[in-house]
């Protein structure tokens, strides 16, 4: 019966596969996708689960993430974030964080038969086997466990696999790339924090934060680390980017480079253009808020969808997602086929054209089939690099554990 | 000649059950040994949990001080305990979260660290797993609805972290629910107040009575559909103490197949005691305050405290003495008005004052062997020590999966 559910699965899969010829997608690319683990690192669709009124089963309008996209996509594992900004710390961020780990709890339970809550290598695996999207939580900034171990503990017991350390601005322990430094990296607390991520089985995040940080936790940490959705700094110069030096002592711990697919950080001159005209961000900003008001999940859907009135307008150019190649090329250049996997940003930035939503996946495995990848070595890219992460930090945590 | 025979052997073997019957003393102690220590041992509320926090606490080692130990528990055959996760009723909101959060987590690292000793338990299944594998099962009880933030989803999330059970309120009432030693403010449960004993029912985390006032009481017992636990409470008949339940409530408790689970503390079972309590300190809320002001945040220190006071007044004359026995008299008192079924153990230990005899766990099996002579079946004796609220859990369980099924 569970083997007819699989059967019947990749048959409507190849049967949707066959309806997408219209994007080009190869015969070949099309079974090489559906019969890879497809994996996500980063999307930010908890938010509109917070707002309300969204229907994970039902296909939106709006937005990059829900169940018949993602089976139409064939992602097979979404890691869920767990968000909010930076200046919420403290108690205040430990209970928000709460309610967001409920939400997609919650969200997980109410769609079971499409979605299974995992936290280990071979509970995505398993949930593949059956036909079901792994769901997973990542944790997208240090300042969401308010100086507490216990929380993080917590965090951890709740089904987080991963922890983002800062996000735009600092945490207490640790410094962002988009803030000014204060702790010169990690603080001896921030270092604590690594190493308990570490015995935990928490795959150590350095999206986000500063490369002097970035250098402190590839000292400290004893799994390999990841960057669960950062692009190249040698093709789009921005510091939420990574240095080919970075990319490279990252691939050398044995970490992967999680491709972001946000316009502003695969494209320089999509980069320079907001930066020349920083009132625009000022009015999207002011827009965004007039439509939503306090509803973040709102917030950032409308924000991706008012970029693309500008860039409609000619006022800031047009990405295409060709860009996201590029990416993934030259982080493999720099680090090797093994270092590299997707880390979207669904949910929470402005996508490229061609990348609206997951339904757009397959365009990738085609994609770097054309440019002359082997299929084992897409495979890699789509999944089996984080997978091999995930499977060393649980290595490190057992060791860690068996040790005490 | 075969029938005398076998008329002899009858006459035998009767003589040997009536003998059984009219045991020495010595015979009963053994068998409230063997009983006792065969038996699943379950106390719902255990505050040690605050001595987590303190360096100088082990509870791996045999500790000079406190109720409550690895070693104690072996000794007083107690293998299955609830941790309470309890602060001050009037820390609420995001603090009050994260300081639950934060004793939720001690829990987790001190059964982790002794694992050969404890087992985490969720169901009366894995308790009775532990106890098959020789373990100690330990769950996780919330003392105060004020520690979720007034936010139904935290509650979803202190269950999912394995929280069996939340009293309703502390001392003091909380947003949506009336304590029985604070003026009543919502007329018992709010309407949200209600919202939570539902999705307790559904999420199967037992509703727990201790504390609340009657119309909180009889409130929950209208909404629940699962039956309620009282995790440390006493007979008003006995003590009338707020805290304590009437003779009437304790009917009503079972009547939906409740359990109350009796209070070992001095000034909740013993009306003299109570008395001059009330006139030494104004009573215990009144008298924790009191100590607030010297201990701060530090519930140990608290704790401590408490015992101090109270011991150093009885020994001047100014609080009466309390015997252990006065706790068979609860269990007798709720067992004759409610049925055997519906009594269980809630010591109150490392949280309360106990009554002489009852220095620590290592005192419980004379609470068995007070049963045994006080003429109560093994089968009632084993309900008494674990059975009941087992069971309570079972049910708890068993409307959870209803309701998700439902949905």
């Amino acid at each position: 019966m569970a083997r007819l559910r699989v059967a019947a699965c990749l048959l409507a899969g190849m049967i949707l596969a066959g309806a997408m010829a219209a994007d080009g997608i190869s015969e070949r690319a099309n079974r090489l996708h559906f019969s890879s683990l497809v994996i996500d690192t980063h999307d930010d669709t908890t938010q509109r689960f917070l707002d309300g009124g969204f229907d994970l089963a039902a296909r939106n309008p709006l937005g990059s993430i829900d169940i018949p996209r993602m089976r139409e996509g064939g992602l097979g594992a979404i890691f869920f974030s767990i968000w909010m900004p930076s200046k919420i710390t403290g108690p205040e961020a430990v209970k928000r964080a709460l309610d967001q780990f409920d939400a997609v709890r919650e969200e997980v339970r109410k769609h079971s038969n499409h979605l299974v809550l995992v936290t280990t290598v071979e509970g995505i695996q398993e949930a593949h086997r059956h036909g079901k999207i792994a769901a997973l939580i990542g944790v997208e900034g240090g300042h969401m466990i308010a100086s507490d171990l216990s929380v993080l503990r917590v965090y951890a017991s709740l089904g987080a696999r991963y922890m983002t350390l800062t996000h735009s601005g600092n945490a207490e322990w640790a410094d962002s790339s988009t803030a000014f430094p204060e702790h010169n990296g990690l603080t001896e607390f921030g270092k604590d924090v690594i190493r308990e991520m570490n015995r935990l089985g928490m795959i150590v995040d350095i999206s986000h934060v500063s490369d002097k940080t970035f250098a402190d936790v590839l000292e400290i940490s004893r799994a390999p680390v990841f960057a669960s959705h950062s692009d190249c700094r040698a093709i789009c110069d921005a510091p939420r980017n990574m240095s080919d030096d970075m990319i490279r002592a990252l691939g050398a711990k044995g970490g992967v480079i999680q491709i972001n697919y946000h316009v502003g950080f695969l494209s320089q001159e999509f980069r320079n253009a907001e930066k020349a005209h920083p009132e625009w961000n000022k009015a999207i900003a002011l827009e965004v808020r007039r439509r939503c008001g306090e509803r973040e999940g709102c917030q950032l859907i409308e924000g991706d969808r008012i970029t693309r009135e500008y860039v409609m307008r000619g006022d800031l150019p047009r990405v295409e997602w060709t860009k996201i190649i590029d990416h993934i090329d030259h982080a493999v250049k720099i680090a090797g086929i093994d270092h590299v996997g997707l880390g979207s940003d669904f949910d929470g930035a402005n996508m490229p054209f061609g990348m609206e939503d997951a339904s757009k996946l397959p365009k990738i495995t085609q994609a770097l089939l054309e440019k002359g990848y082997s299929e084992g070595d897409v495979k890699k890219i789509l999944g089996e690099n984080t997978l091999r992460v995930m499977a060393q930090v649980e290595r490190v945590s057992h060791e860690m554990n068996a040790a005490n | 000649m075969r029938q005398v025979r076998v008329s002899l052997f009858a006459c035998v073997v009767m003589a040997g059950f009536l003998l059984s019957q009219v045991a020495t003393g010595d015979d009963i102690a053994d068998h409230a040994h063997k009983l006792h220590f065969s038996s699943i041992v379950l106390d719902t509320h255990d505050d040690t949990t605050q001595r987590f926090f303190s360096k100088s606490f082990d509870i791996g080692k045999r500790n000079p001080d406190g109720h409550i130990d690895i070693p104690r528990m072996r000794e007083g055959g107690m293998n299955a305990i609830f941790f309470s996760i309890w602060i001050d009723g009037r820390t609420m909101g995001p603090p009050a979260v994260q300081k639950a959060l934060d004793q939720i987590d001690a829990v987790h690292e001190n059964v982790n660290k002794y694992s050969k000793d404890f087992a985490f338990c969720r169901t009366a299944e894995e308790v009775r797993r532990a106890h098959a594998q020789g373990k100690i099962a330990a769950l996780i009880g919330v003392e105060g609805g004020h520690m979720i933030g007034n936010d139904i989803r935290v509650l979803r999330m202190f269950g999912d972290l394995g929280v069996r059970y939340m009293t309703l309120s502390h001392f003091y009432n909380d947003e949506w629910a009336d304590s029985s030693t604070d003026k009543p403010v919502h007329n018992g449960l709010t309407d949200f107040g209600k919202d939570i004993v539902r999705e307790m029912n559904r999420q199967g985390i037992m509703v727990d009575i201790s504390h609340v006032s009657d119309k909180t009481f009889y409130d929950a017992l209208e909404v629940s559909k699962a039956p309620l636990i009282a995790s440390h409470s006493s007979c008003r008949a006995l003590c009338n103490h707020p805290r304590d339940m009437s003779d009437d409530m304790i009917k009503a408790l079972a009547a939906k197949g409740g359990v109350i689970q009796i209070n070992y503390e001095k000034s909740f079972i013993d009306q003299a005691y109570k008395d001059a309590s009330d006139k030494f300190s104004g009573g215990v809320v009144a008298m924790m305050d009191t100590l607030k002001k010297e201990c701060g945040d530090n519930e140990e220190c608290l704790n401590k405290k408490m015992t101090e006071m109270a011991d150093k007044a009885t020994a001047e004359g100014k609080l009466p003495h309390v015997s252990w026995e006065r706790i068979i008299e609860h269990i007798d008192h709720a067992a004759k008005l409610a049925g055997a079924d519906h009594v269980g153990l809630g010591s109150d230990f490392d949280g309360a004052n106990m009554p002489e005899g009852m220095d620590d766990c290592t005192h419980l099996p004379q609470i068995t062997e007070a049963l045994m002579r006080k003429g109560y079946s093994d089968d009632d004796i084993r309900k008494i020590l674990g059975g009941n609220l087992l069971r309570v859990m079972e049910q708890t369980e068993r409307v959870s999966r209803e309701m998700r099924a439902a949905q």
